[in-house]
């Protein structure tokens, strides 16, 4: 194409910075949330799997036992056949720093003469002279950690690190620090590498070891092994392959992360909007220019390049700069999305960002390809224009017209193409998602139809307030509708989400509450300090739970053991509990009736399990449930299916009494205290913290304090949701401002007109806020319906799948009227300085030809 | 060559002037503009002095760039001169526009000038009769009385049929006959009319200008107008030239259309 | 003598090494090296430091069988060097190596009670190697365990020393003779021989106290099975072999064995056909000259063990063998004289290269020799062992922060 061409392009562009701008910032803010989660998802992803790599090394299998793992013994054994060779015992658990708030290290309790073949890393040990191996291996209480970490927290060799176990503090003393070389570095950073005798001492876990990693070679010779290895091993302990094992807890987080990404994407939709706006507007301005090439011979097919070209370029530019500000806001988001994994799923620290090519690669496609799609309907209104000069600024405006009732067509076929996918769409989140958004493109594609409508519905009001300037403040929104039908569905789009989104919450937050109030029964709750807010991982000390229920006026107490079963069909998390009958009531069940139950749940090998975790597994009432026991698998029957809002993983409930004959464990890690009737409850907290000491770091707390801490955590975990609805809110604004700019630009000439005709600069202001007004007014009423749609599919088929939860619906007035405000205001503040500027229009340009 | 203009009305106009000479309309006194070019001055009026009478229709003439619209521009108080005065003597007395706010310009504007384009710039979104009630609503006439006196106008520009129809499904001289209309509305003192024949075709532009002459004549309306129309130039009552910054008035027809 | 300096170096670089992982070696060494220049805490000082309570071999000893068969935990190093000839009923001659070093972590003043059972004192290492002479191809195998948990680990009553699945185990129960089962199986290689004394067990130096340097304490506990009649099964991939022959047994525990720079040794031990044996060791020093203090045992067919000082024996290398792995050149055919005794023996190893892939570099192979005594034919198999070639510069800056 002519270099020519190219040049009046550029002039153009050059001629409308701002509108250039407005596009570039709202598909750069597009892109940067897009890529902002991307990153944030990636990050947290790496640090799993780098987490993972540096604990399970090069294991190709582990050997893995019940709750308290696989005792040492199996390991001799295993080791002194000699059938296998590359065989390394791990004891490890996650620990808290006191004095490092939010550091969490991964004590890896390590044979340092079975490691070669498994953890490369640690030979990084082996190079500093500094470090003291023989104290390593033969003194109590010492361990390794990264160099990075020990100068990112001023530790050096010979100092002490306070960890918490469980409930007790412990001082580590560091004998040499990890230095592994290039990429190992941020693997290492939240490890703390002990002896495996001092790994037991320290975890209280003599005799036991957490597993066995195993390397067997690939293909037959492997298979061989396995099966000589399985034959080996007792009951109840087995060996999974170590990709299985983590995949499964990968798995965990999949749904949320998906989710993430689906709202991230709502962003770049947005941000989408603003190209196809400013395109369009670029298209219509140049109707003239583009018919005068047209004459002078410019084919069709050039002018739809021409008119991609720019796009490309703004979406380019844009692009870029989105990714540069994606990697800025992910390092905010990351914290964020770690937080929550940590909350909800496992241990997770994230040091670094994964600025990967192919995250970045995804956003640059994405911002591209976007703005390559929105501007393909500019492009091709581009090649209609009629070889002629004669302009006719009105022609698009009436084609705009004349095709939103096609437009709506296509809308409502995008709607039913939605609705008809949620249907078919199965467990399948992905096309949950897609029809989602077909629903949510169903909705924008009828905006401009209906908003005709809703303005000829207003007309009246509009002509009785504000007479002809009333009537014209209506018109013009409808005359100039292929901007303002844009605008008007990206601000509704935006406020829909919100309303979505804040029902959904909302609703989930109302349902917590109440599940919260029926099922937190007991008067006082005692746990050890959780690193998952909402799993207990941790059990509590023998010694002190006796202290602690010998205390008076305490009635009774129900006991829980949760803990992860293992097995090749993935992880359960299971809880045993002895519960006293008045506890019975803390349970709604949605499948099971209570009376029968509860006899078969308390003596025969029966379990109760949660609402997700049943549509997880698909398991229905009496079905049988596999669990690997320390006694082997076993078949345990499902005699209810009871609500939890918990854990999106689902849980298992055992009583104590059936979990005490298939498990060999007396851990409890957490007690529900009923106090006597009359008693004063928080004098009760009282006497247990007095009679749990200093020594034990415990969580005492009352049914009320236990409430208001386990919303907090749900309050937290909504926190990276409600972000990135503002950030898309903040894209849509961007777009209206654009809109609204365009619109200025255009109507000038009118303005001027106006303005000569005797219009003071109050009135055109007040003509044009009425008019953003008015259109945010559209948007938010439009985004109502939509929102509450948007809020049905959330909670009942996307979360429903991505987390198994049924959720009881609120609508909360509030929300939507404050909706409809935020639409208005979001619109009257972009339209602010468009307003004011076109409040300056001078008459005079009334009088300039064109 | 049919002029739609007729003698007897042509003699008539100055007669009608000379009634109306002892008053000046408007009166401008030492007006110069100059605008700024980069770096550089660009004076385009320099110490214009010039009185136009009520009733009178003068035509502004000059070149590209002379300074026309900046002219119209002053007189209607769109722009501020960079010295001089334009001032109007109105029944409540005489009112120098330079020396009022944007604000009071504005509304002085809405009261007492009607404009015409050569874009004819009706408001698009607007019915033909919507069109003729803004600048009535403008000066706070609304309700029946405001629509009989619009009926009455598009009459007079024999449009009333087309009332309720918007501006695009009128051709070009319906356009420019509604832009009459609106000018005439709400009964100013002053029609400034920039080229209003410029973008109809010649006979369109004749029925046009016949129009415009009649009414402001009929109603005894100030009118300037900017053109280049030869016939145009036959009926006006005095012929402004714009040169070099200075208006020079010239009596010959041919001369000044030269 | 078996590899005391390298054990002692061991001692310390074991615990880098075992971090370090097999084979890197090298790695580790030139680590080493690197650091030697900073003033920073010298290994010498830190091994110094630890020797502090351990027992030192500075005076002769009542040597007690069984009890000695076990280990010395008060001592800080100490091995059981298994080496042997064996050969199939078919004629099909193979060489064997099967060593477990104890070393210990902490003195035995300083050690600390662990609850766990894994906590451990000492760490075993153990080298496994093959000769196949016919094909000709060399296996070497190496392990690493602390002693807890049953993984590895010695005891006299009854006899045991052993490293997960490679064990030697007594079968008689008590006096200083014991006949032994060994086993050591790993990848294609599987040796599984039941050993039995010939002769009584001989004490190395004096009455057992092998003096190595000037000073007191610079010894070692030595002594030796010289001639253990082997028999059992060699599996060799799919194939398996009825194999005997002759093997060797050296026990040696010490703690601190050495006062200066040295660069290696050549250690030789010959089973010969007139009921002899003969054990001589050379330790090199840096000049390349021999230190007066190398010496050898030579037992008569009675088992009447005689003392062989360093001015009565010669050792003279005829060839010479390129290591393929790394260009080292080792020492490939001796003529060893003991003028006193008129024995001129020709030693040519079975296979050239019989070099040791382990943790710790050397060589230690069979060997055939062939000469006269007195005039008469002589001759015998044997094992030699050589350490300190190459690497001159990593091995003396070890050595000599050793010293």
């Amino acid at each position: 194409m002519s270099r020519l061409l190219w040049r009046s392009s550029r002039g153009y562009l050059r001629q409308h910075v701002w509108q250039v701008g407005l596009a570039l910032l709202g598909v750069a803010l597009g892109v940067a949330v897009v890529v902002a989660i991307d990153v944030a998802n990636e990050s947290a992803r790496r640090a799993f799997v780098l987490a993972t790599q540096s604990i399970v090394g090069r294991a190709t299998h582990q050997i893995v036992g019940g709750p308290n793992g696989v005792s040492e013994e199996v390991y001799r054994q295993l080791r002194l056949t000699g059938k296998v060779r590359a065989l390394a015992p791990v004891v490890e658990s996650d620990v808290a720093a006191p004095d490092y708030p939010g550091w969490i290290f991964h004590v890896l309790g390590v044979d340092a003469f079975a490691e070669a073949p498994f953890r490369p890393y640690l030979s990084s040990a082996g190079v500093s002279p500094d470090n003291d191996f023989s104290a390593f291996l033969t003194q109590p209480a010492t361990g390794l950690i990264a160099a990075a970490t020990a100068r990112q927290l001023g530790l050096a060799i010979g100092d002490r690190l306070r960890i918490r176990v469980g409930t007790r503090h412990q001082f580590i003393t560091l004998v040499g620090l990890l230095a592994p070389n290039e990429s190992g570095a941020s693997a290492v950073e939240n490890l703390l590498i002990t002896d495996i005798a001092t790994a037991q001492e320290i975890l209280g876990l003599g005799g036991q070891l957490s597993r066995v990693d195993v390397r067997v070679p690939e293909g037959e010779a492997g298979q061989k092994l396995l099966a000589t290895i399985r034959q080996l091993l007792p009951a109840g302990v087995e060996i999974l392959s170590s990709r299985g094992r983590s995949q499964a807890i990968e798995q965990m987080i999949r749904a949320f992360q998906l989710n993430l990404t689906a709202l991230s994407l709502l962003a770049l939709i947005v941000g989408a909007f603003l190209i196809y706006n400013t395109m369009i507007f670029s298209v219509v301005q140049r109707r003239g220019l583009l018919g005068l090439l047209r004459i002078q011979g410019v084919t069709r097919r050039e002018i739809f390049l021409l008119v991609l070209g720019e796009a490309a370029l703004i979406g380019g530019v844009g692009t870029v700069g989105g990714l540069g500000l994606g990697i800025l806001l992910s390092q905010g988001l990351v914290q964020l999305v770690t937080r929550t994994i940590t909350d909800l799923y496992f241990v997770l620290t994230v040091r670094e960002l994964a600025l990967t090519p192919v995250v970045l690669g995804k956003g640059l496609a994405l911002g591209l390809g976007a703005s390559l799609l929105a501007a393909l309907r500019p492009a091709w209104e581009a090649t209609t224009t009629p070889a002629r000069v004669t302009l006719q600024r009105s022609s698009l405006e009436t084609l705009a017209r004349q095709t939103a009732p096609r437009t709506m067509l296509l809308g409502l076929l995008a709607l039913a193409v939605g609705l008809g996918g949620l249907w078919i769409s199965g467990t399948n989140l992905w096309l949950s998602f897609g029809s989602l958004f077909g629903v949510l493109l169903g909705c924008v594609l009828m905006t401009p139809l209906t908003t005709v409508g809703c303005i000829r519905l207003f007309q009246p009001a509009l002509s009785a307030w504000g007479g002809t300037l009333g009537r014209l403040c209506g018109r013009s929104v409808v005359a100039t509708l292929s901007r303002t039908g844009v605008a008007i569905a990206a601000l509704m789009v935006a406020v829909s989400v919100t309303v979505g989104v804040g029902i959904m919450v909302q609703s989930f937050r109302q349902t917590v509450v109440r599940w919260l109030e029926s099922s937190l029964h007991a008067d006082v709750y005692i746990a050890p300090p959780s690193l998952i807010a909402r799993r207990s991982d941790a059990t509590l000390d023998p010694a002190l739970m006796q202290r602690l229920t010998s205390a008076p006026d305490i009635a009774r107490v129900n006991t829980y053991r949760g803990l992860q079963v293992e097995s090749r069909l993935g992880l359960t998390q299971l809880v045993a509990i002895d519960l006293a009958e008045r506890s019975y009531d803390a349970f709604t069940f949605i499948a099971g009736e209570p009376h029968a139950l509860w006899p078969a749940f308390q003596n025969e090998a029966a379990v109760i399990i949660s609402e997700p975790y049943a549509y997880r597994h698909e398991l229905r009432l009496n079905e049988t449930l596999q669990l690997r026991t320390d006694r082997g698998e076993h078949a345990f029957r499902v005699v209810g299916i009871f609500t939890d809002y918990g854990s999106d993983q689902g849980l298992v409930m055992m009583s104590r009494h059936t979990y005490d004959q298939w498990w060999q464990d007396a851990k409890i890690s957490s007690l529900g205290v009923y106090a006597e009737p009359n008693s004063d409850v928080d004098r009760l907290v009282e006497s247990l913290r007095r009679l749990a000491g200093a020594e034990h770091e415990v969580l005492i707390r009352s049914n009320r304090t236990l409430r208001a801490a386990s919303l907090e955590v749900f309050d937290r975990t909504f926190t990276i949701t409600t972000v990135l609805h503002l950030l898309t809110t903040v894209v849509a604004f961007v777009g209206v401002l654009s809109a609204l700019m365009a619109l200025q630009l255009e109507r000038a000439h009118e303005l001027g007109v106006l303005r000569a005709t005797g219009c003071t600069p109050g009135q055109v202001w007040g003509l044009m806020t009425s008019q953003t007004g008015l259109m945010g007014l559209i948007a938010g009423l439009l985004a109502v319906p939509v929102g509450v749609g948007l809020a049905l599919i959330l909670v009942l088929v996307i979360n429903r799948r991505s987390f198994g939860w049924t959720l009881q619906i609120e609508i909360a007035p509030e929300i939507l009227v404050q909706a409809i405000g935020m639409a208005v205001v979001a619109a009257l503040l972009a339209g602010l300085y468009p307003a004011l500027r076109m409040a300056r229009t001078s008459p005079a340009l009334a009088l300039r030809n064109e | 060559m049919n002029s739609p203009l007729s003698r007897e009305e042509k003699a008539a106009g100055p007669n009608r002037s000379q009634a109306g000479s002892g008053r000046a309309l408007i009166a401008l006194r030492d007006l110069t503009k100059v605008y700024q070019e980069g770096e550089r001055l660009q004076p385009v009026l320099r110490q214009v002095n010039l009185s136009i009478h009520s009733g009178e229709f003068a035509v502004l003439l000059g070149r590209s760039g002379s300074g026309k619209s900046t002219l119209l521009n002053m007189l209607s108080g769109i722009d501020l001169p960079t010295s001089g005065e334009v001032v109007f003597s109105t029944d409540r007395g005489e009112v120098n526009l330079t020396r009022l706010s944007e604000r009071e310009r504005t509304l002085f504007r809405r009261v007492h000038i009607g404009f015409i384009f050569q874009f004819f710039n009706l408001i698009p979104t607007l019915s033909v009769e919507e069109n003729l009630l803004l600048p009535l609503e403008l000066n706070g006439r609304t309700g029946p009385p405001a629509r009989d006196r619009a009926r009455g106008l598009l009459e007079a520009v024999g449009l009333a049929d087309r009332a309720r129809s918007f501006p695009d499904r009128l051709s070009g001289g319906e356009q420019q006959r509604v832009a009459i209309a609106r000018a005439l509305v709400h009964d100013p003192l002053l029609l400034l009319a920039d080229e209003p024949t410029g973008n109809l075709d010649l006979e369109t532009g004749q029925r046009v200008l016949g129009l415009l002459d009649r009414l402001t004549r009929q109603r005894g309306k100030t009118l300037i107008m900017v053109t280049h129309s030869p016939e145009v130039i036959g009926v006006a009552d005095r012929l402004l030239r714009l040169h070099a910054g200075q208006v020079v008035v010239c009596d010959d027809p041919a001369e000044a259309s030269g | 003598m078996k590899l005391p300096p390298f054990l002692r170096i061991a001692g310390i670089l074991l615990l880098v090494a075992v971090l370090v992982g097999a084979g890197q070696w090298y790695l580790a060494g030139r680590a080493f090296d690197d650091t030697a220049a900073a003033p920073r805490l010298s290994l010498s000082q830190a091994l110094g430091g630890e020797l502090a309570g351990f027992a030192r071999a500075d005076r002769p000893r009542e040597f007690r069988f069984p009890d000695d068969h076990g280990p010395h935990p008060a001592y800080r190093t100490e091995w059981w060097y298994y080496t042997g000839n064996l050969k199939s009923a078919a004629g099909r001659h193979f060489g064997f190596q099967l060593t477990f070093f104890r070393t210990a972590l902490k003195a035995p003043t300083d050690r600390v009670e662990r609850t766990s059972a894994w906590g451990t004192q000492d760490v075993y290492m153990a080298h496994f190697a093959l000769s196949d002479v016919a094909t000709p191809r060399f296996y070497t195998f190496q392990r690493l365990s602390r002693a807890a948990l049953g993984l590895a680990g010695a005891s006299a009553v009854p006899f045991r020393v052993w490293l997960e699945d490679w064990s030697v185990t007594g079968e008689t129960a008590a006096g200083p003779s014991v006949s032994m089962q060994l086993s050591a199986e790993e990848q294609d290689v599987a040796l599984r021989l039941r050993l039995r004394p010939e002769k009584p067990l001989v004490l190395h130096g004096h009455n057992g106290l092998s003096q190595k340097g000037a000073a007191a304490g610079q010894a070692s506990y030595y002594y030796s099975f010289t001639r253990l009649r082997s028999a059992g099964v060699l599996r060799l991939g799919d194939e398996e072999f009825q194999v005997q022959g002759l093997s060797w047994l050296d026990r040696e525990w010490s703690t601190s064995v050495l006062g200066e720079a040295l660069q290696g040794w050549d250690w030789f031990a010959l089973q010969l056909t007139n009921g002899q044996e003969l054990m001589v060791y050379q330790v090199r020093q840096h000049s390349g000259r021999i230190h007066p203090l190398s010496s050898g045992t030579l037992v008569a067919a009675d088992g009447t063990p005689q003392t062989l000082t360093s001015a009565d024996f010669q050792i003279e290398a005829l060839q010479t063998w390129r290591s393929p792995t790394d260009g080292t050149v080792y020492p490939a055919k001796w003529r060893l004289r003991i003028p006193g005794e008129a024995i001129d023996l020709t030693i040519t190893p079975y296979m050239a290269d019989q070099e040791m892939h382990t943790l710790i570099r050397y060589w230690e192979g069979a060997v055939r020799a062939q000469g006269t005594i007195q005039g008469r034919p002589l001759a015998g198999d044997g094992y030699v062992e050589l350490t300190g070639y190459g690497e001159k510069k990593a091995g003396s800056a070890v050595f000599g922060r050793l010293s």
